[in-house]
């Protein structure tokens, strides 16, 4: 459904939005294993925020074998030899800790908060799971159920998340893009025991990992105390690289589906470059005009002036690994059509193309960035999650420079990205209509 | 672009996680009452420079005459929209432009404008609270909109098997109080709201002398009090008394319901009526929930997610307000499993009330219960949502260090006196929205 859909987006854009001077302020180390450190000390609370970055996530899934990274977070608190079935959450919960994970298509990432001085147990616990799972075929087959019933509630249920697997699929014919994160049902259903252990070997090593820690504690004992721990785990061969590049989209892609549903909805993808391209900051500044709050374009045009639709909005992720798409999408209010959301989202990106964005709304977005990077900062466990998100896409430090970056984007840029690569014959569709 | 995440994100634990304990001795946030009723509650964040503010002004939907459901949810979707200065857009551009945010939404029990700016731009933050609070217009047009917005929303809503179960789980267990009835309204409820009974809400229940204004980040007390002073002291509160709204009643018999929906997956809800923070049994309660429910290491998540795969998401929760506590237990399960989920659920409960929870237990739910509480409170926006919670519950700000004492105290005993006076599983309504079982 969509609150998932934009509640996941959110994540996304708020992650677009880091700190001013902040590498200064990280230790960071490469442990001979391979293993990427970074830790910033931060005394406010007596907490840590813990987490474990592993550059794997459905990207790196073959066909007939998608799901399989999501599957393995799940089996990543099913036990080892030292700590069995059930202790992980267990000795978490006892010492007032939370934790949590997720896959997305580029990483694998799990992260506990917890009060600084229970750091020593997060260590063990990370560190024993990095390399000792169990990975028993029975936990397997009632875990495989369990995921079954998580696809069940995102995607068969969900309207919104069902239409969202569609478009991926027929925007992307080469790149994994193309699956879902979560995998199709006869794959969830298929994978075996033994390639979950194979992925597990292939992928979980020190030197595929970035651990980051931000919390109440000194830098120079912490990063010992890992060495102690992780500096122990052998390094693995490097992961095979993912070869695949996807061709260039020939022609406008349409999926119609329909499914049980209250309103209709409608998505539309285009092919973008990611941050390797000087072109990611204007995008990253259309994303925020087009979408970041209520003066923002499309909310302004479609929802509040026109009154065609419940919900519009578009999004662009800086930190996909390899291209992915610009998304676009609207909710249409009853009593108009698809077709009107349609119409009117590409009225938008023609208006994008034909005219620069205003002084006001350019500055606006630059201060909303910067805002945002401020707010971040009010929390360990999001300024941990930006340290790993820089780090992934080639250093920490890129955070000092993004804001800079950011400020730089003129109204002519934004319109050369629009015009480079909004085409129009170009564009992936989605359309859901409610079906009775 | 999507994440899946292991477990389901317990958003709806909050009002349970509000009501978790401080360990610090220090008082979270200084209280002080102005001449005009309003409640000020000061925490000092400096380290990082922003401020968040929260004006709860007990104007919820329990104040929504009984013919006019979603009445406070339309008010405070319009308060925003316009005032005596500013257009709705005007709003939206000047906070915007700065990087802050404004937005007010009405709950069960009441209606929370927030603003979280920059240090540099908290004038302009409390101008404009001020004026969205003191000098609304709700101009006709923006009413119409939005109740157009809000109609569509509720419809949609009828996609989310959630949100359809707890409304109907709500309306059973509290079946003569205005808890039972959705906040939104009803699609048909809400085309009858005008703009003159949004105004009369207005005037009627957002009043000073019922209103906390939370202020967290980087700012001193001394400043707090003069900055809202300024803009808030001249506000006086209307003649005709504060209204007042009864506590909920008694339930009645337990129901039960079925609601088709064409899914490949069943929402199980079991609920009840509870208690809240202010009778001492809730503590032993919580306990019980939480060894029921609470956590991965729970019985039922035991039970119906690691031993059973039957779920992806199972929980338990306390569910306090105002004037009244539900105990819900939630699954999703697939259609064929219904009953089994069911019978664990029950076969849980019963144990509870049966025997003692194991000494492993009880330390287990009650570290976590008391230990996680830093968590809770490390950003200005969650110090914000607590002091304002317990204030308006009345549990006064150090009842962090009051819970810690109580869940502390809690015995296996306590447990399963309290599972007994709650658990029965006949007592539970039930409601199974998807499909009927083939």
């Amino acid at each position: 459904m969509r609150p998932l859909l934009i509640a996941m987006l959110l994540v996304v854009v708020a992650a677009g939005a880091a700190a001013g001077q902040a590498s200064d302020r990280v230790v960071a180390a490469t442990l001979d294993n391979g293993l990427r450190v970074l830790l910033e000390e931060d005394h406010r609370s007596p907490i840590v925020s813990f987490q474990m970055w592993y550059r794997v996530g459905s990207r790196n899934e073959a066909r007939g074998a998608t799901g399989i990274a999501h599957f393995l977070e799940h089996m990543m608190f099913k036990g080892t030899p030292t700590y069995g079935q059930g202790q992980f959450a267990r000795l978490v919960e006892q010492n007032g800790g939370q934790d949590n994970a997720f896959t997305s298509q580029d990483v694998t990432s799990y992260y506990v908060n917890i009060a600084s001085e229970k750091i020593d147990l997060v260590i063990d616990l990370e560190s024993d799971r990095m390399q000792n799972l169990k990975l028993d075929p029975k936990d397997i087959a009632s875990e495989r159920e369990v995921v079954i019933e998580e696809r069940r509630t995102r995607t068969e249920d969900d309207p919104g998340g069902f239409l969202g697997e569609e478009v991926s699929s027929i925007a992307f014919k080469s790149h994994s893009y193309q699956a879902p994160i979560i995998g199709w049902m006869e794959d969830i259903k298929r994978i075996t025991p033994e390639e979950i252990r194979a992925f597990y070997k292939t992928y979980y090593m020190p030197n595929n990992a970035i651990l980051v820690a931000v919390g109440d504690f000194k830098a120079t004992d912490l990063l010992a105390k890992i060495r102690a721990k992780f500096g122990r785990i052998p390094k693995g061969p490097p992961p095979p690289p993912v070869l695949a590049v996807e061709p260039p989209q020939n022609g406008e892609r349409r999926v119609i589906v329909r499914k049980q549903a209250q309103l209709p909805i409608v998505y539309l993808g285009f092919h973008v470059p990611n941050q390797k391209s000087p072109d990611a900051f204007s995008l990253e500044m259309l994303s925020t005009i087009l979408s970041e709050g209520r003066a923002s374009r499309l909310y302004k045009r479609l929802v509040y002036e026109q009154q065609l639709a419940l919900e519009a909005g578009g999004d662009y992720n800086y930190f996909s690994h390899d291209p992915g798409l610009f998304w676009f999408w609207g909710t249409p209010m009853p009593g108009h059509t698809p077709e009107d959301a349609e119409k009117a989202l590409l009225a938008e990106m023609d208006r994008l193309k034909r005219e620069p964005v205003t002084d006001e709304e350019l500055q606006r977005a630059k201060n909303q960035v910067e805002a945002t990077f401020v707010f971040q900062e009010d929390s360990v466990h999001r300024r941990a999650s930006l340290l790993a998100r820089f780090e992934l896409i080639g250093g920490y430090a890129e955070k000092d420079r993004f804001v800079d970056r950011l400020r730089a984007v003129t109204a002519a840029d934004i319109q050369r990205a629009a015009q480079t690569y909004f085409p129009d014959d170009k564009k992936n569709v989605g359309v859901l209509l409610p079906k009775p | 672009m999507t994440h899946s995440l292991r477990r389901l994100a317990l958003v709806v634990l909050v009002p349970l996680l509000l009501a978790v304990p401080a360990s610090g001795v220090t008082p979270i946030a200084h209280r002080e009452v102005l001449p005009n009723g309003i409640v000020l509650l000061v925490a000092e964040r400096p380290a990082v420079p922003i401020v968040v503010v929260r004006a709860f002004a007990r104007a919820g939907a329990v104040l929504d005459p009984p013919d006019q459901a979603g009445l406070a949810n339309l008010t405070g979707a319009v308060l925003t929209r316009g005032t005596a200065k500013h257009t709705g857009p005007e709003l939206d551009s000047a906070i915007e432009f700065v990087g802050g945010s404004l937005s007010a939404g009405a709950g069960r029990d009441g209606l929370t404008t927030s603003v979280a700016v920059l240090r540099k731009d908290l004038g302009l933050g409390l101008d404009l609270l001020a004026e969205v609070l003191l000098s609304p217009t709700f101009p006709p047009d923006e009413v119409k909109r939005k109740t157009a917005q809000i109609q569509a929303a509720i419809k949609r809503s009828e996609e989310d098997p959630g949100t359809v179960g707890g409304r109907a789980l709500a309306k059973m267990v509290y079946p003569n109080h205005p808890y039972g009835v959705p906040v939104e309204g009803t699609v048909e409820s809400v085309a009858k709201l005008t703009r003159d009974d949004v105004v009369r809400f207005h005037a009627a229940n957002v009043r000073p002398d019922t209103t906390i204004i939370a202020v967290v980040g980087a700012i001193t007390v001394a400043e707090a009090r003069r900055e809202i002073t300024a803009r808030f002291g001249g506000w006086t509160p209307p003649s005709a008394p504060a209204a007042t709204v009864s506590t909920v009643g008694p339930a009645g018999g337990p129901r039960s319901e079925s609601i088709d929906k064409q899914l490949t997956q069943a929402t199980i809800l079991l609920g009840r009526q509870a208690i809240r923070q202010t009778d001492p049994d809730y503590f032993p309660l919580a306990v019980a929930s939480y060894v029921l429910g609470g956590g991965s290491a729970s019985r039922l998540y035991s039970r119906v997610r690691e031993e059973g795969g039957l779920a992806y998401a199972v929980y338990s929760y306390v569910n306090p307000g105002r004037y009244g506590a539900s105990f819900v237990v939630s699954a999703q399960t697939r259609t064929a499993e219904v009953p089994r989920v069911v019978q664990i659920v029950r076969d849980e409960l019963v144990r509870l009330t049966r025997e003692p929870v194991t000494d492993r237990e009880l330390k287990l739910a009650k570290d976590y219960l008391i230990g996680s509480f830093p968590l809770r409170l490390d950003t200005s926006a969650k110090v914000a949502d607590f002091v304002v919670a317990v204030e308006e519950q009345g549990l006064g700000l150090d009842y962090a260090d009051r819970y810690k004492e109580r869940v502390a105290k809690v015995t296996a005993a306590d447990v399963q006196r309290v599972a007994m006076k709650f658990f029965a599983p006949d007592a539970f309504n039930r409601v199974v929205v998807g499909a009927p079982a083939p």
